[in-house]
């Protein structure tokens, strides 16, 4: 047997990418192709009463404007379709991103020269960008068949909280707000529409879940779903972004009514300001604890902006409201949680889907209650972490190796912290680079879902096809999946379950590229999901090879080619359920990932700016497939988690974008970056993932920002109530001037 | 239109342009040189970083008559008889990569950093690439691919 799970394996697609000849969308052109030009919503929320195109269509090179006329189902969304493809006369615009027209012509110039030149006229309506004012009673309503602007709300009620309360020595309480943060994936949409030699619609583009898009598509354009076809070629990172589909039914649409190939390409500013944002959160806690620091209870308000339309905002409420309360041991909670349509951008999916936000409130809550208690903060999570059976606030025994304790054990133990019996001591900081700046150490602990939760069936669908050599040993093996690789090497780890599970190398395994016309559907690049759920779909297709190659062994039959196809559903071995209507009571999730951070800091007092200099950050992903991905996953995602603690925010003002390109949206460049990122893989394996694999993609993100705010706090005795932790809110916070 | 004469990766090329086309247009819609990415159209991220006489520039910012009769280099031009360049190389073996598309752009800055200065330390690395953005990696590895490739320069440089 060899042992390729858990061995540094080269990306299979790295050769061609530091080449240049890796195509993503952008890169394909077709014979005669067309080029578009989206015309976008002038206002965030008003009645169109006229477009006028003749201005447009008398400019030489444009071939035509597609109206909502054109559309055959003019409605879309991955989780309800309440989103116009183009809003037409007498229709509604509720967002920047909503579209009227897309203009076609014979080059790219043409197209966005006569963009401008289409003329609607607008009635505008009040606009709605804030939550609050969302939620009284008579605010405009964003969407008018619904009977608020409250798009939906999750109790939870265990035990009784007044109890726990009441049983507390100490309460502390507090209010945290997070910003809307823009995916900013290098690749900006893209990609080519056109007529296939079958006659099927056919979109190039890129894609976290080929399938749904598939689906959506089919529903818009009234057409069967075999007349309809989607390639994902190279994908330029995703981060969520891409779970919805915000180029790829234009590009079809363009095919379909030209009936030629049209191409797409959004400029950075496109990218940015009109596709969806992560969900910003208000949070309002009040936790209590025992004189000897046991959790007796927490009461939860959260309120998320899910913008103009629903997106996956229930989906990511679910999970935010299952994670709100952290890893730890509540007997008693109370969660109220809301998500409310106002004018700004659409909010979904992004890396944590839901669990990003909360640690910055409920890790700030553990630290304000050590300092109460004069406990030290790992002694207090030690207390109270989550252990293997114990009940979650949902009323679910934990499952599946939970490794979160070890996480925070070793993250402590490396970062300096003694242990002395049940005591932990925090270790002694240095001295800062200069008298003006303070040092400052800040911990945090997250969890979150791998795979789909509550109940809705997580199904993922492998085919392998195996060629055999006259001797019976296996020449080669294809691997068809729709797992899109985003980045995060999902092909490679899945290239490796294969390798491992017909005990070939890796080099006899081929991963087909993404057509859904050949692979089958294997769900969304999301909820960490792919190497857990689809790593067990190959792991079963390839079983079932081998045993049918067993089989023409005996036989003798002298057949060469043996496929086999597997469809693996998470409810198999680990079914969930939905949120009970009133006491919010369910087991939600299939598997779990683990994750701790702790950040050291220096802020400057003279200018409130902070240097995160070194960060230890220890992951429970169950085994590790590939350990020279694990690296790049939990330093990426340690780097989106800086990006939200200290610079990034996309900023709307009356829901009109403020920050529209790189130069207003602050990344973190390697400069920004901690000096030293120390890793720590804590494998704790789970026996229903393949080879005792978890899922890996979005925990780093989840403690980084929450680690650096208690940091910041330790080192300047000052708490932020919202992120990001920008110089001048962190000076302000200092000097008193909040 | 404004006739174009430059050479790129070796070999000279004629083109007919728009006066304002980028450098990054012509490069990749008149040459199929898709190599070089276009990422921000404002030159903040060092995406569609190439060298012109040696010297780095974001050519999506950079108007392509500034390279008549110049010699231009794309990420196309960096392995010759199709074996990996050492940075490409180094980019492969530290794992420096993952959704790939900020990877030229890292790997022809790279280029520009290790011929002005071929023993850089960590932080002459770090400043080399501060201008170029990665969304995935978090520069761990790409700091490290970098430091292995001027490391295996210079023992190229020493046998």
């Amino acid at each position: 047997m060899s042992k390729v799970v858990g061995s540094p394996q080269t990306r299979l697609d790295i050769v061609a990418k530091v080449k240049g000849t890796r195509k993503y969308p952008q890169d394909f052109n077709m014979e005669g192709q067309l080029w578009a030009a989206v015309v976008w919503a002038a206002h965030p929320h008003a009645i169109v009463r006229r477009i006028d195109t003749s201005a447009a269509e008398a400019l030489p090179g444009v071939v035509r404007i597609i109206t909502s006329k054109d559309v055959p189902v003019n409605s879309y969304g991955i989780n309800i379709p309440d989103q116009p493809v183009l809003v037409g006369e007498g229709g509604k615009v509720r967002w920047v991103g909503d579209r009227i027209a897309i203009v076609v012509a014979q080059d790219r110039r043409t197209a966005y020269k006569a963009r401008d030149l289409v003329r609607v006229d607008y009635e505008p309506l009040p606009v709605v960008s804030d939550v609050f004012a969302a939620m009284q009673e008579n605010a405009p309503r964003i969407h008018e068949d619904r009977p608020s602007n409250i798009l939906h709300h999750i109790p939870i009620r265990k035990g009784n909280v007044e109890e726990g309360f009441a049983q507390a020595d100490v309460i502390v309480e507090g209010e945290v707000s997070t910003p809307f943060v823009e995916h900013a994936y290098m690749q900006p949409e893209a990609g080519i529409g056109y007529i296939d030699e079958e006659g099927r619609v056919t979109v190039i583009a890129s894609a976290q879940w080929p399938h749904d898009d598939l689906h959506q598509i089919a529903r818009m354009l009234d057409l069967p779903e075999d007349k309809v076809r989607e390639i994902v070629p190279a994908v330029g990172g995703a981060f969520g972004g891409r779970e919805d589909m915000y180029i790829q039914h234009l590009l079809a649409l363009c095919a379909f009514v030209m009936r030629r190939p049209v191409k797409m390409v959004w400029d950075r500013e496109e990218s940015i300001s009109r596709t969806g944002k992560r969900h910003p959160f208000y949070f309002r806690y009040k936790v209590g604890a025992t004189r000897e620091g046991v959790l007796t209870a927490v009461q939860i308000r959260l309120i998320s902006d899910a913008g103009a339309y629903a997106s996956t905002s229930i989906p990511v409420l679910n999970n935010a409201a299952s994670f709100a309360a952290g890893p730890y041991k509540y007997p008693h909670a109370h969660v109220d949680a809301y998500t409310v349509f106002t004018n700004n951008a659409v909010t979904m999916a992004m890396r944590g889907f839901g669990a990003t936000q909360p640690p910055v409130m409920y890790e700030r809550m553990l630290d304000q209650l050590a300092e109460a208690l004069h406990m030290d903060p790992v002694e207090l999570r030690m207390k109270n972490l989550l252990g293997d059976g114990d009940i979650s606030i949902t009323g679910n025994a934990m499952w599946g190796g939970v490794g979160i304790k070890e996480t925070l054990r070793q993250a402590a133990l490396a970062a300096g912290w003694r242990q002395e019996g049940e005591h932990w001591v925090k270790p002694d900081l240095g001295q800062p680079s200069a008298p003006h700046k303070k040092r400052g150490i800040g911990i945090a602990c997250a969890y979150k879902n791998v795979g789909y939760s509550f109940g809705f069936d997580d199904k993922s669908e492998a085919e392998v096809i195996l060629r055999l050599k006259m001797d019976g040993s296996i020449a080669s093996a294809t691997v068809k999946t729709a797992a899109v690789d985003v980045g995060q090497g999902v092909t490679t780890a899945l290239a490796q379950i294969a390798a491992e599970t017909l005990g070939i190398p890796v080099s006899r395994v081929r991963i087909a590229l993404i057509d859904t016309s050949d692979v089958p559907n294997a769900g969304s690049s999301s909820a960490s999901r792919h190497v857990y759920i689809t790593g067990n779909a190959v792991y079963g297709a390839c079983k079932a090879a081998l045993e049918k190659r067993e089989r023409i062994l005996l036989e003798e039959s002298g057949e060469l080619n043996v496929s086999a196809r597997y469809l693996y559903r998470g409810r198999s071995r680990r079914p969930t359920t939905p949120y009970d209507p009133e006491t919010g009571q369910c087991n939600p999730h299939i598997a779990y990932s683990y994750g701790t951070e702790i950040a050291l800091v220096e802020v400057d007092a003279e200018t409130g700016e902070t240097e995160v200099l070194k960060m230890w950050a220890a992951h429970d992903a169950g085994r590790v497939v590939n350990p020279a991905q694990y690296f790049g996953q939990v330093a990426g995602g340690v780097h989106m988690g800086v990006g939200y603690g200290l610079t990034e925010e996309y900023i709307q003002q009356d829901s009109r974008p403020r920050t529209r390109r790189f130069s207003e949206y602050f990344i973190p460049t390697v400069l920004d970056m901690p000096r030293e990122l120390v890793s720590l893989a804590v494998e704790v394996e789970d026996p229903t993932g393949p080879f005792g694999a978890k899922g890996l993609g979005e925990t780093p993100t989840l403690p980084t920002a929450a680690a650096i705010a208690n940091a910041i706090h330790d080192a300047t005795g000052v708490w932020l109530n919202r992120i990001p932790a920008t110089s001048e809110m962190v000076w302000r916070a200092i000097h008193g001037k909040g | 239109m404004h006739t174009l004469m430059m050479n790129v990766n070796g070999s000279d090329v004629r083109v007919d342009i728009y006066p304002d086309e980028t450098l990054a247009e012509v490069l990749r819609d008149r040459l199929g040189l898709i190599g070089t990415k276009v990422a921000c159209g404002e030159g903040e991220c060092g995406a569609c970083t190439v060298l012109i006489d040696g010297v780095a520039v974001t050519s999506c910012i950079t108007p392509a008559m500034k390279a008549h009769g110049r010699r231009v280099v794309t990420i196309e031009g960096l392995s010759e008889d199709k074996e990996l360049h050492v940075i490409q190389q180094a980019f492969v073996d530290a794992t420096a990569s993952q959704c790939g598309y900020c990877t030229p752009g890292f790997i022809m800055a790279t280029k520009a950093l290790l011929d002005a200065n071929p023993n850089p330390t960590r932080d002459e690395i770090m400043h080399g690439i501060s201008g170029n953005l990665c969304r995935c990696t978090g520069y761990y590895q790409i700091v490290d691919a970098v430091a292995l490739a001027a490391k295996r320069l210079a023992e190229e440089e020493q046998s």
